[in-house]
């Protein structure tokens, strides 16, 4: 039967390119991530979904080191990308973000140009040798991101001043300019629109070719749209990881089924 | 599975008030199937026919079953254990509507049949087999009502009893073709009498396996046990 499943839900690949191993995080007093155990695949769209405050955006924040910036978090356990751990000594944060990068959940274009918003990235971390260059990194970046067509001639006018879902995808372009290996989006279309939604969608799944993917949602259809894998959190708990599908039709979890399907559980 | 009322609770009416739907359908056929039967043993054209006017009530429900379960996946869109109760109730509904079908035409050959002589002790045993099949049919609902997917299994397990009642009628009525040819026309309405009832059974497995399906998340993986030989019969 297996054969038979919808082609385009096939991943093809088994190779973890994240893999989490007991991995705790303090707020304080606050215990907010119990013992996380996952691998994430390599070209694969993972989302994470849970009730509010269950530590899903939480261990998203882990997987570029962004809760080293919040003082009263501590991080125990290991994360590796490829096989080497983020947290070692001898790892540089802001190198580790040109490989991991991030989209939030509002559009947060720097208050520079649409072409500098993108270009920004490359930039600082030495990836070009001249103009030229450059302007092939953000024309590729903006094509990816769908928005190449829609920015091309107004390229030098200010990124705030392009409609919500634009932006969205104008930080997405930022985030692929730096050519990551890993995407991380925290809810990134609670702002959008359906159609701006159903773009960033679309975008999801075809970067999935070139990365991993891992998106955290309130809204379960999108989850259930673009993933392949889910990843069920309650109160600080992975509680369930497996095929989106299985999860959606057939969860192992009553804890997870309750959430899924709106219970009070 | 769980249970758990939602916390909106328009979804919980909204799949309450389509199950209790298939169960009036249910209760419908269940009755259809025994008046049909009745009305052959009885040799009566009133209950015949009322079995055939029936019938249209229970088309009715199932194209309301159908209308309510697309308004649902589209309003509530239903995941997990509720979206499974959804596609069930449509497959329930669908295997239900054959079953009325079924009882209908029971009830027209049998307004054909009283026309002529009955043969033999037939109808008798037509009867029990209805009598049977309408117990599997009701266990089948009753098991989709509860829950019950060890029920549900039983039925399954059940369903190789019909097939050899029907296996045994068949040969009967073989017997009486060869005995005197004059009976072969009766004997072929009785003949698709039996298969029909036979097919009823074989919906009241497909209910149960859909409660398999509900309870547990995937239909029974092995071959259920097969008990009617007469695909293989040469008359010999």
């Amino acid at each position: 039967m297996n054969d038979m499943r919808i082609v385009e839900r096939d991943v093809n690949t088994q190779k973890a390119k994240i893999t989490a191993r007991g991995v705790q995080v303090h707020y304080g007093t606050t215990h907010a991530l119990k013992d996380v155990n996952v691998d994430i695949l390599a070209n694969t769209v993972t989302a994470f979904i849970g009730p509010s405050g269950c530590g899903k955006s939480t261990f998203l924040r882990c997987l570029n080191r962004m809760n080293d910036t919040v003082a009263s978090a501590r991080v125990s356990g290991e994360i590796l990308i490829d096989g080497e751990n983020i947290y070692d000594k001898r790892v540089d944060p802001v190198q580790l973000r040109a490989k991991v990068g991030m989209v939030f959940q509002k559009p947060n274009p720097f208050p520079k140009s649409i072409y500098d918003n993108v270009a920004y990235g490359p930039k600082i971390h030495g990836m070009t040798r001249n103009k030229a260059e450059l302007d092939e990194i953000v024309e590729k970046a903006l094509r990816k991101a769908a928005l190449w067509n829609e920015a091309k001639d107004r390229l030098n006018s200010p990124g705030t001043g392009l409609s919500g879902g634009q932006q969205q995808r104008l930080c997405i372009a930022r985030a692929i300019a730096t050519a990551p290996e890993v995407l991380l989006m925290d809810e990134p279309c609670s702002a959008l629109d359906p159609i701006a939604t159903a773009q960033v969608e679309e975008l999801i799944d075809e970067l999935r070719a070139s990365f991993s993917v891992v998106i955290v949602t309130h809204s379960m259809q999108q989850a259930a749209r673009v993933s392949q894998r889910t990843a069920f959190f309650h109160l600080g708990n992975l509680v369930e990881y497996g095929e989106t599908g299985t999860i959606f039709t057939n969860p192992s979890d009553p804890r997870t089924e309750s959430y899924i399907s709106g219970r009070i559980g | 599975m769980q249970t758990d009322p939602h916390i909106l609770r328009a979804f919980d009416r909204d799949l309450h008030s389509v199950q209790a739907l298939v169960v009036r359908m249910g209760a419908l056929v269940e009755e259809a199937i025994g008046k049909a039967a009745q009305a052959l043993h009885g040799r009566d054209d009133a209950l015949a026919n009322s079995v055939r006017r029936e019938d249209a009530a229970i088309d009715a429900l199932e194209e309301q079953i159908n209308a309510d379960c697309a308004r649902l996946i589209a309003l509530r869109q239903p995941n997990a254990g509720d979206l499974r109760t959804v596609l069930s109730v449509m497959k329930v509904a669908s295997n239900l509507e054959r079953c009325g079908d079924y009882a209908k035409n029971l009830g027209k050959r049998t307004t054909v049949l009283n026309q002529s002589a009955p043969i033999g002790g037939l109808s008798a045993s037509v009867l029990r087999m209805a009598g049977a099949v309408q117990q599997q049919l009701h266990a089948a609902l009753d098991a989709y009502i509860k829950r019950d997917a060890d029920l549900a299994a039983s039925v399954r397990a059940r369903d190789s009893e019909i097939d050899q009642i029907y296996s045994a009628l068949f040969r009967e009525i073989l017997t009486h073709m060869l005995e005197d040819p004059r009976t072969i026309t009766g004997c072929m309405h009785l003949h698709f009498i039996a298969k029909n009832i036979e097919r009823v059974g074989d919906h009241a497995t497909g209910i149960a396996e859909q409660v398999i399906y509900l309870v547990t998340g995937a239909l029974p993986a092995d071959q259920r046990p097969k008990g009617d030989t007469t695909a293989f019969e040469t008359g010999a």
